[in-house]
């Protein structure tokens, strides 16, 4: 094996096993010895600005315990987690390794991803883009480069990036989010494009709502890395979507059991219904009931 | 070789120092305010003086006054960075306004000046919707 990384997936990409267990794939594909770290016992705490005692703890803990995994670097999913490692938890807690961000890593090797890219996925897709971020990672340059890879991907060029970093805060602003859901279907129609590709799950978490509410396909750049290499894994978290209020029969009830049935009717059921802010109201969907706005998650 | 155990208080001290960097650098020009693509979605904000607003943040840093407009900044911030390159003077103005997020959502110990969210089920989620799509092991060796 070559390199070993620590992948630092992140706390709310759990929605979507698919994506975890793709990029895992990827990475050891290209030859990378991945050692999978996220969940609430690493979470980098960038969601608690009203608890910065509570903050404080988790970035110690988290640095100590990446310090102890002594890997050369942690290469990080979500932009929440690079950011706040990059500006508070690294400030204040030194590291004993170096931050890569996913997307960066991947087009490091982008010749051997080119290689893996085998089957063709015949699809035009417009970039979901945010303004921020791109400061530390240039992902919106560099993620139509990955995707330009894959044999007959064509990503349309359009101007548009939506306010903020990712989707998740804008959860906090809701006209905001309204006039990003428009402005998404409006470039979709304009562009004549298949479908709608995010580069962070913050924001798939939101455009898959288009796909189940307003007709519009969405991808991340991950489902269209792995469908080109020939990975398989289903994208659960978009059919529990397009489910609505049936996503339990999908789930099953061993699994429901799991989680508990009361505590998934109360925490995630209502976000599986969740109707995207700024859809006509008058094309109501009969699935589904008004939208749940809760607060913002931001890793 | 064995690190000695790091102290805890150090985000809290970089804050701090973060705080009196940007206080001591800020001229109050308002090329940052102006650089906002958030603030039509405040209406406070609405023919607001930049000057005056970034002078209302500058009080919330130093955990003195309510200035609205200030408030309003600080609650429609998603924090796009646009306003990091209009710095003339480089003081990192994304950095001012995430620690007036802290500072008005009583995160630093002073007085609760916006609503902070709290969502009681969030790790229980994060944890729920793992169980629903890894494996026991993997939950065991990767979370
Ligand atoms: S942070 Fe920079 S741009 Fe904003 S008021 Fe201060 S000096 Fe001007």
């Amino acid at each position: 094996m070559g390199e070993r990384i620590t992948f630092w997936y992140g706390c709310n990409v759990l929605r979507h096993g698919d994506i975890i267990h793709s990029c895992l794939d990827i990475l050891r594909l290209l030859g990378i010895d991945a050692q999978p770290a996220g969940g609430p016992d690493y979470c980098c705490g960038t969601g608690k600005d009203e608890n910065q005692t509570a903050a404080d703890g988790m970035a110690r803990r988290t640095v100590t315990k990446f310090n102890a995994m002594q890997r050369e670097r942690v290469v990080a999913w979500c932009p929440s987690c690079h950011s706040h490692m990059t500006e508070f938890m690294g400030q204040a807690y030194p590291p004993d390794f170096a931050l890569t961000y996913l997307v960066d890593l991947l087009y490091e090797r982008r010749q051997d991803l080119s290689a893996l890219l085998k089957h063709p996925v015949p699809m035009r897709v417009l970039l979901h883009k945010h303004v921020g971020f791109n400061d530390k990672v240039a992902v919106n340059e560099k993620v139509p480069a990955l995707l330009r890879l894959i044999p007959g991907v064509e990503v349309v060029d359009d101007g548009y990036a939506a306010p903020g970093y990712m989707c998740a805060l804008l959860n906090l602003v809701p006209k905001a989010m309204a006039d990003m859901n428009r402005e998404t279907l409006r470039r979709v129609a304009l562009h004549r494009a298949d479908a709608v590709v995010t580069i962070f799950h913050q924001c798939y978490r939101e455009i898959c709502g288009l796909e189940a509410h307003a007709n519009t396909k969405a991808f991340n750049y991950i489902h269209l890395l792995a469908q080109s290499i020939g990975l398989d894994y289903i994208d659960e978290y978009k059919a529990w979507k397009k489910a609505g209020a049936d996503a339990a029969a999908l789930i099953g009830e061993k699994r429901l059991a799991q989680v508990g049935v009361q505590f998934f009717d109360r925490a995630l059921l209502p976000e599986l219904m969740k109707r995207p802010l700024g859809l006509d109201p008058k094309s109501p969907d009969p699935k589904t009931q008004p939208a749940v706005v809760r607060g913002a998650d931001e890793d | 070789m064995k690190r000695e155990a790091m102290p805890t208080g150090a985000m809290k001290e970089f804050i701090r120092a973060e705080t009196e960097r940007i206080l001591a650098a800020c001229t109050r020009c308002g090329k940052c305010f102006e650089a906002c693509p958030m603030t039509p979605y405040s209406p406070v904000l609405a023919g607001a003086d930049p000057k005056a607003v970034v002078t209302g943040i500058l009080a919330l840093l130093r955990e003195e006054g309510n200035n609205p407009e200030a408030i309003g900044w600080t609650s429609v911030c998603v924090r796009s960075g646009s306003c990091v390159p209009a710095c003339p003077e480089n003081v990192d103005p994304k950095m001012m306004m995430r620690i007036a997020r802290m500072t008005a959502s009583g995160g630093l110990g002073g007085e609760k000046r916006i609503a902070a969210r709290h969502d009681r089920d969030y790790f229980d989620r994060v944890r729920a919707f793992a169980k629903l799509q890894l494996t026991e092991d993997e939950i065991k060796d990767w979370m």
